[in-house]
């Protein structure tokens, strides 16, 4: 045995993760707080754009979750958003509780049909699974409308019972996206430091492995769906009271693929900095192109493109940037 | 199954095959407590599916396998596991995503229980079952000479040193059955010095040991016992005096006359 047996300090770790958190939350604090004081400097419109982008954002952070923990692909999300924003919207408009009834509600429901979804689809991979969550997404918006006594069919519903009695509806509809938006993050990177977390990732790379140090791949695909599901519900509650409105349309299955094209963009990552990428790519590049007319979709996929041939060369220019300054 | 030794390994009649192609026929072997038995055959010989079959991933068409006088047929990999029986893979299987420190705590995951909302929310509970896997974690590195590589990735380790924290993960948890596939490919002298030496060490009276090795100097100098295969077929079984000298074994490794 080596000496140095038992003589490492057992809190080494813990001062290694302290570093890794230091100095990976001082950017992201600083964007919070800039995100906090935005409003203060942007327009009325603008404000609710960005209180559903970062409703978006969530959405995005389910699906690179999936993708990053489970190792598949989703492009069915919008079935759970559409559970979230359904339990705010039907909640609010039917019975007038507000988000502390109905938000505990969406989570619930986005939890228990991720694990739903997963157990008969728990021998399922790749492009397999991917269209089984399709079959998801095309089934969203016409069980919306087929329960239109309950969700208001093609019209939606209104949600307009504000969280607190002293903030204007405009900035609550903002700062409640916002905290989401971080809560969520935090969440997730509090996964990634605990056992949890460390066997999903194992379970995914290397299933044989997990297996043999105790972990069920089953117990996996079915935690991470349910995780993945209850984040997908939290994006669609967020999005029905930043948006307001609730109906068929925000659940489209163009609305899945944008949000795994959100994923794509901010290249799956989970960081706050990364979902927001992607969560503004989704929401404000449209956004931004509105006054384009028919050109939207040929710009949007010039910006679609133009980010991911950034995002793939950016290392590589890092790196010869970074040559260049030593060689000079 | 015959009368059980107590915490010995047992595997009876134990036949595999994929298709038409019989891959191990009628194995009986026996992995004792408190020795190290080396499991050796040329490639193909069916000793990773021997592995397989002990920890469940492979389901045998023949034969029973037992641990501590207990049955295993029919548990699957994870609840052997959680009976500490417990292996290192041919192919490096580390993910690439944990650092060398969160590689080797999976090996002792299976020993802590804390709910998922210790998973999302700084609970006393997780950090306590954070902060005593990485320890557990650090000191299986320590034994293994890897003490300063907990923080780096696996893909910043040589590949003999990233086999080393496989064998870290496996050994962290105090398995009762510990089945090494190969530990020493791709180390280099020193390395597998500090192997030997770590895997005498380990040989306790409470662990079933068994390695699979292609490197006979190490396999001739720990093992108290030694199995060869070939063809899926038991050839030889003994010490390693019997093996080395047995006819058979000759003939498999440096060929017969005829040949």
């Amino acid at each position: 045995m080596s000496d140095t047996f038992g003589q490492r300090p057992a809190n080494a770790s813990e001062t290694s993760m302290l570093k890794q958190l230091t100095s990976g939350s001082l950017p992201t604090l600083a964007l919070i707080i800039a995100l906090a004081f935005l409003p203060a400097m942007l327009g009325g419109s603008w404000t609710f754009t960005m209180g559903l982008c970062f409703a978006n954002s969530i959405g995005v952070l389910a699906v690179s979750l999936l993708v990053r923990y489970g190792g598949e692909v989703s492009i069915g999300h919008t079935f759970f958003t559409a559970l979230g924003a359904y339990s705010v919207g039907v909640l609010d408009a039917k019975y007038g509780l507000s988000l502390f009834a109905s938000l505990p509600l969406a989570l619930l429901l986005g939890v228990a049909f991720g694990v739903i979804f997963a157990w008969p689809s728990r021998n399922l991979s790749g492009i397999y699974l991917a269209v089984t969550t399709l079959a998801l997404a095309l089934a969203v918006p016409e069980i919306i409308n087929n329960l239109g006594g309950i969700t208001g069919g093609y019209e939606g519903l209104y949600v307009s019972t504000p969280i607190v009695s002293f903030l204007e509806m405009s900035m609550q509809r903002y700062y409640f996206a916002l905290l989401m938006l971080v809560v969520a993050t935090y969440l997730v990177a509090r996964l990634r430091k605990s056992r949890q977390g460390m066997l999903l990732l194992l379970a995914k790379t290397h299933s044989a492995a997990a297996d043999a140090f105790g972990t069920r791949r089953v117990w996996a695909r079915i935690s991470i769906m349910g995780i993945s599901g209850g984040i997908g519900a939290l994006c669609g509650a967020t999005l029905a009271f930043s948006g307001s409105t609730v109906s068929p349309g925000g659940f489209t299955f163009s609305q899945a693929i944008f949000l795994l094209v959100g994923s794509v963009v901010g290249f799956y990552g989970l960081s706050l900095p990364r979902v927001l990428l992607g969560g503004a790519f989704v929401t404000l590049v449209p956004h931004l192109l509105s006054a384009s007319g028919a050109w939207i979709p040929v710009f949007y996929g010039i910006a679609l493109l133009s980010m991911i041939l950034i995002g793939h060369h950016l290392p590589r220019i890092r790196k010869a940037m970074k040559l260049r300054k030593e060689a000079g | 199954m015959t009368e059980p030794q107590t915490n010995t390994l047992r595997g009876e009649g134990i036949s595999l095959s994929f298709g038409g192609i019989k891959v191990l026929k009628d194995l009986d072997v026996e992995f004792r407590a408190g020795e190290i038995t080396g499991l050796i055959g040329p490639n193909g010989a069916g000793k990773t599916s021997l592995f397989n079959c002990l920890t469940g991933a492979y389901t045998p068409q023949k034969g029973n396998i037992g641990y501590a006088g207990n049955s295993l047929n029919g548990l699957p990999p994870s609840m052997r596991a959680a009976k500490g029986i417990v292996r290192s893979f041919q192919h490096v299987a580390l993910c690439p995503d944990l650092t060398v420190r969160e590689n080797v705590m999976i090996g002792v995951a299976r020993n802590h229980h804390s709910g998922w909302l210790n998973a999302f929310l700084p609970l006393p509970r997780g950090q306590r079952e954070w902060a005593a896997m990485a320890q557990d974690a650090n000191r299986a590195l320590a034994d293994l000479g890897l003490a300063e590589m907990g923080d780096l990735m696996p893909d910043a380790l040589p590949p003999g040193m990233q086999r080393l924290v496989e064998i870290a993960r496996a050994i962290v948890g105090n398995p009762s059955v510990l089945l090494l596939d190969e530990p020493a490919a791709g180390l280099n002298n020193s390395e597998t010095s500090d192997l030997m030496a770590v895997l005498r060490e380990l040989a306790s009276n409470d662990l079933v040991l068994v390695v699979v090795e292609h490197d006979m100097d190490l396999v001739m100098s720990i093992c108290d016992r030694i199995y060869v295969l070939n063809f899926g077929e038991l050839v030889a079984d003994g010490t390693p005096k019997e093996v080395r000298e047995n006819p058979n074994v000759v003939r498999i490794y440096l060929g017969s006359d005829d040949d």
